[in-house]
């Protein structure tokens, strides 16, 4: 079977006239421009085959987004060559539209003012389905996502988690082979956020569908995706299982507790504690070597504990590690 | 074997477009009359417009200066004018505002994910937007003239009146659009806002009737688009005739193809603009 996405060598640098300083700076620039050019992609080169997931990470300007615009159509690269589901994406953007899905976190496709419903209604007509067809499919989709009471609720009313679930649906209207999600879960909470993940890992495991994921969030690319794309200055770092990655890379929690004590005395096997403030105590936890409901209890029998969080260390960190463990 | 003859796939593809930009009206539509308290508030709004410069006008064709068209017009003559050109100028949606924010901030990359076209798409959403306040300042005209016991103009009259409007009204969608779309390439759209708003005032008749003008500058305003906004149907208001409104149908049309052309030229232009650089 071909692969879903082919992309080789894809590069993309963004020119920009360069502002001059001074009074006549404007002037200058308009006589004699000068640009600045920045590399946003500097040859990526992957094949992700049907029905796989995969996440493409990376730190803020890693170039993972600007990948993932250039494969759905609407940025033309500067240099090298893509096909997603057999169509060169910036070339064929209608026809490759009604093959794929896409979510953009940060960005509604629904329209605010009206119902959820309406919306759906609309892109009905937008993907041309036919009306028998599109019902049982949005039928079947509101009730796995469990959106029925929110349909009849304008956009603009729902919180950000429940209109996160109705834009996953719309982006699902149309049958969709190939799901493309750009932040997926950015700015949600705990309890939406794993709604999310559920939905779109049942989904895709349901109906074959390819899914590529962009995230800054580990746990989006442990819990949906087999495979992680690392991507740092525009180039692939990594490429691999994501079982391989949670084992070297991803095995720590940070554990924030909150005392009345200063400092907290703490010392078990598997656990560091990083530079702290007064009263704050972060603990960084291997997983592999230590339980982290085994370290909570520790510090709760040690009293006077005010508040617990847990956290993923940081992308960041994530990628730093990597780089790491590369330059070794 | 029957083949499918090639022109089944174009009239199924033309009449899923046709299907999607009446879906995208009815949304326009519906959108506006979500956002009632606005309407409502733009029809208290045009009553008070209404109210002030039917006065005004009122006052102007009582005094029959010579000289004038004023002094040819019937008392309330003016009032209904700017009944007209008021209800146009209110009708018309913001679209400049709607495409300036998806053009700059990236909200368009949803909509160019779709296999419809955006800019077509969003001009049957404004529409729909359009007749809904058209509609409901319409109404709130025509209560306004019955309170204050106005001439009625003619039911032929009337009909050519809102032929005209609603098509002048659409000149000025796509003039707004063409606005809208230098955000393709300026930062701001509001410089070019400010230079159309300030013709349409001045060679539309939103300032006073394009007949008043002297003769070399209503033959400019008249072959200019923003006659065919707002002039052409508050004359027929004025001295309503089948020459004027046949003549003024036509100019209406014409500007509405070469607007329309104008902003697809312009739409493709900036289109490849941002595919290549980006938002």
């Amino acid at each position: 079977m071909p692969p879903a996405i082919t992309v080789q060598d894809l590069r993309k640098a963004y020119r920009f006239p360069r502002r001059r300083a001074g009074p006549f700076g404007a002037l200058r620039g308009l006589i004699d421009p000068e640009f600045t050019e920045l590399t946003a992609v500097a040859g990526v080169s992957f094949d992700i085959a049907p029905g796989e997931r995969v996440a493409i990470i990376g730190p803020n300007g890693a170039g993972k987004s600007t990948t993932l615009k250039m494969l759905c159509g609407v940025l033309e690269p500067s240099a090298g060559a893509a096909s997603v589901l057999g169509l060169v994406p910036w070339r064929q953007r209608t026809a490759l539209a009604r093959l794929i899905g896409v979510v953009f976190g940060q960005r509604s496709q629904l329209w605010t003012e009206l119902p959820v419903r309406d919306s759906f209604a609309l892109l009905r007509r937008v993907y041309d389905q036919p009306a028998d067809t599109f019902a049982h499919r949005r039928d079947a989709l509101v009730e796995r996502f469990g959106i029925g009471a929110l349909l009849a609720q304008p956009v603009n009313r729902l919180s950000l988690g429940q209109r996160m679930r109705c834009e996953i649906v719309a982006s699902l209207l149309h049958g969709p082979r190939l799901l493309f999600l750009d932040e997926p879960t950015i700015g949600l909470d705990v309890t939406a956020k794993a709604a999310i993940r559920d939905f779109i890992r049942e989904q895709s495991l349901r109906e074959g569908q390819t899914v590529v994921l962009t995230s800054h969030d580990t746990r989006d690319i442990e819990l949906v995706c087999e495979r992680v794309i690392v991507i740092n200055a525009g180039r692939i770092v990594l490429d691999q299982p994501t079982d391989q990655l949670r084992g070297r890379f991803m095995a720590r929690k940070l554990v924030r507790l909150q005392s009345l004590a200063p400092s907290l005395n703490l010392a078990l096997d598997g656990v560091t504690r990083r530079p702290s403030e007064p009263h704050v105590t972060i603990l960084e936890i291997d997983t592999r070597r230590a339980r982290v409901d085994a370290v909570i209890a520790a510090a709760l029998a040690l009293g006077g504990i005010e508040d617990v969080t847990i956290e993923d260390p940081p992308m960041e960190e994530v990628i730093h590690e990597i780089y790491a463990a590369l330059d070794r | 074997m029957r083949s499918t003859p090639p022109w089944t796939a174009d009239l199924s593809s033309v009449a899923h477009t046709a299907a999607a930009l009446a879906a995208a009206y009815r949304v326009g539509l519906a959108s506006a009359l979500a956002a009632w308290p606005v309407l409502l508030g733009r029809a208290v709004f045009y009553g008070v417009c209404l109210t002030i410069l039917g006065a005004f006008w009122g006052k102007v064709a009582a005094e029959h200066l010579p000289g004038t068209l004023a002094a040819r017009l019937p008392a309330g003559g003016l009032g209904r004018y700017v009944g007209v050109t008021e209800l146009i100028t209110l009708s018309v949606t913001t679209i400049q505002l709607r495409l300036e924010d998806e053009l700059r901030s990236g909200a368009l990359e949803p909509h160019l994910l779709r296999p419809k076209h955006y800019l077509a798409q969003t001009l049957a959403g404004e529409a729909g937007g359009m007749s809904a306040r058209f509609a409901v300042l319409g109404a709130a005209g025509l209560a306004l003239l019955a309170a204050t016991g106005g001439p009625w103009p003619s039911v032929s009259a009337l009909a050519g009146v809102v032929v005209l409007a609603v098509l002048g009204a659409f000149v000025g969608v796509l003039l707004f659009t063409l606005v809208g779309l230098t955000a393709f390439w300026l930062r701001r759209v509001l410089p070019a806002l400010l230079i159309t708003q300030k013709l349409i005032f001045l060679l539309g008749g939103l300032f006073a009737p394009i007949a008043l003008y002297p003769p070399w500058l209503h033959a400019i305003a008249v072959a200019t688009p923003f006659a065919a906004h707002i002039a052409f149907a508050g004359e027929a208001m004025l001295a309503p005739s089948w020459t004027q409104f046949a003549r003024a149908l036509a100019a209406q049309l014409a500007w509405i193809a070469v607007l329309g052309a104008l902003a697809a030229l312009m739409w493709r232009a900036g289109l490849a603009k941002t595919l290549r650089e980006g938002v």
